[in-house]
């Protein structure tokens, strides 16, 4: 293998041009595959980036999502005193009964209005997901019409700078911090008292609350008091399994999307691919005549082909995902069509991904390569040396 | 005046940093009706002054000229054109087109002519008439012997009817046989069409036809003898 | 024209090898054309949305409601001509994953403004009659095999509806008249969610029909003007704007989808390109000989050239041909909020154009490498 492999080598940088653009060819698909798969992974990662394990949702029986969920102010007290609920340095239980409206922002982009996620939160909001980092400014004060906005919320849409006024709900709102989540949805929202919330948005209960558990084991137990409690008519949920639930559809909507396209188009890449190795074959006739009248056996001229076909492809892999890294951590958003609010998320390329472009590469390399390789292998020793 | 008058033709090439002289100020009068036979070994720079004479390749210093027209000064365009008119160009390996039809490969040249294609057509037989293969006008050249595929090559260079043929070992590839009767074709081409022919060859038996014989020598041209007439 | 014979000759060369061009080409213009076909459904609405209909909702978002005294108000407002209302339902058929919109509409005055809801005369009067009768788009109906007299039950999705399932009665299929409508929602009496819900008397947004379409931005302001500083402000749009709110809802579909059509033809580039490359190299001593014999380089430029066209122009059409007969409005039933349609003239023309231009970027570097042959050089690498 060792000198039909440098042989093969060689060849393909005597045929540098036309290797090339063969390379070019898968290239393109490979980044493509990437590029598409990157903004599933990255829209994932943000919902999944949003749980905790060590958090619980709790929302309404059937209810998929926040916006549609509801929960009675007296159902606040009876989730709180469970034991299973973590407790602050205050003694207090580490709960958040939350409300989530969407609020019509224009995009920075192509100022077309957006929702926007506005969640008022308790006091405890903060503690609970320790994710949470102020970039800029302060928590807001309780009781005050102060808000925080997510950092990505606040290059996504117009007038969220630190220190604006943001009007909804006939009140202004003065923003007062900007937060990071380790990219997770939060980071597209904007955060301000439940409390003032509630009356500015005529509502007249919370929709959700999210406590933090004392144990992430403690779980089970957590939920089956809730389940038999006759009061409460609530479901909760491990706040890492619901907002993994979050991202399904979207993201197999992204993953058929981009594997068709990547499918699609990888036929033509192999096609290319095909005819490049073809040529190879017919151009070097009378050296694998030669070969094989040294000895080299059939099968080492099919898997020394092969070898050169996917050789080239794995050249155009590397080069596709190179093509593809610039847009990892580029902060793009859509809309989450479980909640009907829109969030950002950055493209996320990860090991894994790349891994699995560089695999697709070599399967369009074998591919294309498979039946060069064979007509390769079938000439005949005689006629072969005989052809200029 | 002489149909081709070539005076201190010189062609290097430059090959690295090294200029290789192929032809050293070498002076050919050609008179119309000629058919002069150029022999000497290979690398003597025989094939470069058939080249340089068809206005496929250009002269280093020097210059020539066939009939009226200066070829040495003519831009790439207006040489093409020349070429098209004036020189029909007779290849060791045939050179036929293989995708094309005996018919089709002699009417290559006349693709360039301002015929209509009955015209065309009459040319393209009266062409394969005088080589003997209007029967063969469909076949392509892998169906044709290696003397007919020449035949055909033949007729695709008279096809327009130049007045000067440029053979370049047209024989070379040939068995005795069709070698003699390519060599007839020529020499028929010659005497009945007044065709005035430069053909490059090693070959002693296609010399002897030629009405003149010129040897060249590395670069340059050693002797200057009538041919030696009959067999 | 006399050479077209000869470009022809040339591409049967070496068939495998024309026909992987003519297809990767043709894969690409199918891809192609697909994607156009997904941007133009979502556009086509935006498009198509009347200019005359404008619509009101409250000024936080979509998901609040206005009273329905908000009525009054608007009707009022000097350049409205009619007025309709509708809410969002949100229900729940079966799995959450067998989603499809579903209206509360004010029915009379809604079919009156939508001439796109087409329905027979005896199914609009079924319907209208019906407290609790509905009426569904002819594609969500072939979905999920809705039938006239069939009952759809809905479990409630928004929590003002109560927990109680609602039951309805299918009164007729509609067909689509123009993009402004899809044929993927259901339809239903306002009144019957109305008298459910926790909070009656509640609209989620208000159609109004202006007389004239020039006037559409002063209507908007009046109506805006006139809930300014209550409890429940107002943001007038046409309907244009509110239908491209929409779109963009799906992120930058134009940027993605244009990038990903850019990729594509990149590829078929290469692979193009590279096929031509490799036949004029095969015949490099053809070209010579046909340059000997007085073919001037631009010819030989040409011929090559026509070859790359003619093989990409064959893809092209086979392309779009593919494309016309997959990609119709009901396969691509991917989601009930893609308005799919099918491949269109400008489309197809457009997709052909591309391949024409494909042939021609990818016959330009090898008709150049073979119009620039030096002769000699090509002549003697055989001989």
């Amino acid at each position: 293998m060792g000198l039909i492999g440098s042989y093969n080598l060689r060849s393909m940088i005597v045929r540098k041009g036309t290797a090339a653009m063969t390379a070019g060819g898968i290239a393109m698909v490979v980044a493509v595959f990437v590029m598409t798969l990157a903004i599933a992974q990255g829209f994932r990662a943000t919902l999944v980036a949003s749980g905790s394990p060590q958090n619980s949702i709790i929302l309404r029986k059937g209810a998929t999502a926040e916006t549609v969920s509801g929960l009675l102010r007296s159902d606040v007290p009876l989730i709180e005193t469970l034991p299973q609920v973590a407790r602050g340095a205050d003694n207090r239980p580490l709960a958040s009964p939350e409300l989530v409206v969407a609020i019509a922002l224009p995009r920075q982009t192509d100022n077309q209005n957006a929702n926007v996620p506005v969640r008022g939160v308790g006091p405890k909001a903060f503690q609970i997901r320790d994710a949470m980092t102020f970039v800029e400014g302060r928590q807001f004060a309780p009781g005050t019409r102060e808000i925080n906005v997510g950092r990505l919320a606040v290059g996504r849409f117009k007038g969220l700078g630190l220190g604006s006024d943001v009007k909804f709900g006939n009140a202004t709102w003065t923003i007062v911090g900007i937060f990071t989540a380790d990219d997770a949805a939060f980071e597209s929202e904007l955060w301000g008292d439940v409390d003032l919330m509630m009356p500015a948005f005529q509502r007249i209960g919370y929709q959700s609350m999210t406590v933090k558990l004392a144990d992430a084991s403690m779980f089970d137990s957590f939920k089956a008091a809730i389940e038999s409690d006759p009061r409460l008519y609530l479901k909760p949920s491990r706040e890492q399994d619901y907002y993994a639930e979050q991202s399904q559809a979207m993201t197999t909507v992204i993953r058929v999307f981009g594997t068709f396209v990547t499918l699609i188009l990888s036929i033509g890449a192999v096609f290319g691919a095909m005819n490049t190795m073809y040529a190879a074959v017919a151009y070097r006739t009378r050296e694998i005549g030669m070969l094989r009248a040294l000895g080299f056996s059939r099968f080492r001229i099919v898997t020394a082909f092969l070898a050169e076909s996917v050789a080239l492809a794995l050249v155009g892999g590397v080069l596709g995902c190179i093509l593809a890294l610039p847009v990892h951590g580029l902060s793009t958003g859509t809309t989450n069509f479980t909640s009907f609010s829109e969030v950002a998320f950055k493209f996320r390329i990860t090991p894994a991904l790349l891994a699995g472009g560089m695999l697709f590469s070599a399967v369009m390399g074998a591919v294309g390569g498979l039946l060069p390789a064979i007509r390769a292998a079938r000439i005949p020793v005689a006629r072969a040396l005989r052809e200029i | 005046m002489a149909l081709i008058e070539l005076r201190d033709v010189t062609k290097t090439y430059k090959r690295d940093a090294i200029e290789i002289p192929v032809l050293d100020r070498v002076s050919i009068d050609v008179p119309e009706g000629e058919y002069l036979g150029l022999m000497g070994p290979s690398g003597s720079g025989k094939s470069t002054l058939l080249n340089l004479l068809a206005g496929i390749d250009r002269p280093t210093r020097g210059s020539i000229r066939v009939g009226d027209t200066e070829t040495s000064s003519l831009s790439e365009r207006a040489l093409a054109g020349w070429r098209a008119r004036n020189v029909g160009f007779i290849f060791q390996l045939y050179n036929l087109i293989p995708v094309l039809t005996a018919f089709e490969n002699v009417e290559l040249p006349l693709l360039l002519t301002n015929l209509s294609k009955t015209q065309r057509r009459d040319h393209v037989m009266t062409a394969l008439g005088i080589v003997a293969l209007s029967d063969r006008e469909k076949h392509y050249p892998r169906q044709l012997s290696g003397g007919q595929e020449q035949r055909v090559a033949i007729a695709r260079a008279i096809v327009t009817d130049p007045r000067l043929l440029l053979a370049d070992e047209p024989t070379g590839d040939l068995d005795a046989k069709s070698a003699g009767e390519v060599l007839t074709l020529l020499q028929r081409l010659n005497k009945e069409y007044k065709k005035t022919i430069v053909m490059v060859t090693h070959d002693p038996h296609a010399a002897e036809r030629a009405t003149r014989v010129l040897h060249l020598e590395k670069g340059t041209l050693v002797e200057q003898t009538p041919a030696a007439v009959g067999g | 024209m006399k050479f077209i014979g000869l470009v022809l000759k040339g591409a049967r060369r070496s068939k495998r090898r024309t026909l992987l061009t003519v297809m990767s080409v043709a894969i690409a213009v199918f891809l192609f054309a697909s994607l156009r076909a997904v941007l133009d459904g979502f556009n086509a609405a935006t498009e198509a949305s009347s200019s005359t209909r404008i619509v009101t909702l409250r000024s936080t978002s979509l998901f609040f409601s206005m009273p329905t005294s908000h009525a009054e108000g608007i009707k009022s407002t000097p350049g409205v001509q009619d007025l309709t209302w509708a809410n969002w339902f949100g229900g729940v058929y079966k799995d959450p994953q067998y989603f499809f919109a579903q209206f509360a509409i004010e029915p009379d005055s809604y079919l009156r403004m939508y001439p796109e809801i087409e329905l027979t005369p005896e199914d609009r009067k079924a319907f209208l009659d019906d407290r609790t009768g509905c009426i569904v788009g002819d594609g969500l109906a072939k979905r999920y095999g809705f039938k006239v007299g069939d009952k759809i039950t809905l479990q409630v999705g928004i929590p003002i509806y109560g927990t109680r399932d609602f039951d309805f009665n299918v009164r007729g299929l509609y067909k689509s008249g123009g993009a402004a409508v899809d044929n993927q929602s259901m339809f239903f009496h306002w009144k019957y969610a109305d008298e459910r819900s926790i909070q009656p008397g509640q609209v989620g947004w208000f159609v109004a029909q202006i007389s004239n379409p020039d006037q559409a931005t002063q209507v908007a302001t009046a109506i805006d003007e006139k809930f300014a500083n209550s409890p429940n402000e107002t943001k007038t749009d046409t309907e244009k704007q509110f239908q491209a709110t929409f779109v963009s809802m799906f992120g930058n579909l134009n940027l993605l989808l244009g990038s990903i059509a850019l990729a594509v033809v990149i590829t078929t580039l290469f692979v193009a390109g590279n096929t031509m490359a490799m036949s004029v190299r095969e015949r490099t001593t053809e070209i010579a000989v046909m340059r000997t014999l007085g073919f001037p380089s631009s010819t030989i430029f040409l011929l090559v050239a026509g070859e790359g066209l003619m093989m990409a122009i064959v893809g092209g059409i086979i392309g779009v041909s593919l494309a016309r007969l997959i990609v119709t409005p009901d396969l691509m039933q991917a989601g009930a909020f893609i308005p799919v349609f099918g491949v269109n003239n400008a489309n197809a023309v457009m997709a052909l154009l591309l391949s024409a231009g494909i042939g021609i970027f990818a016959g330009l570097i090898p008709a150049t490498m073979a119009s620039r042959l030096k002769i000699v050089d090509a002549l003697r690498r055989v001989a």
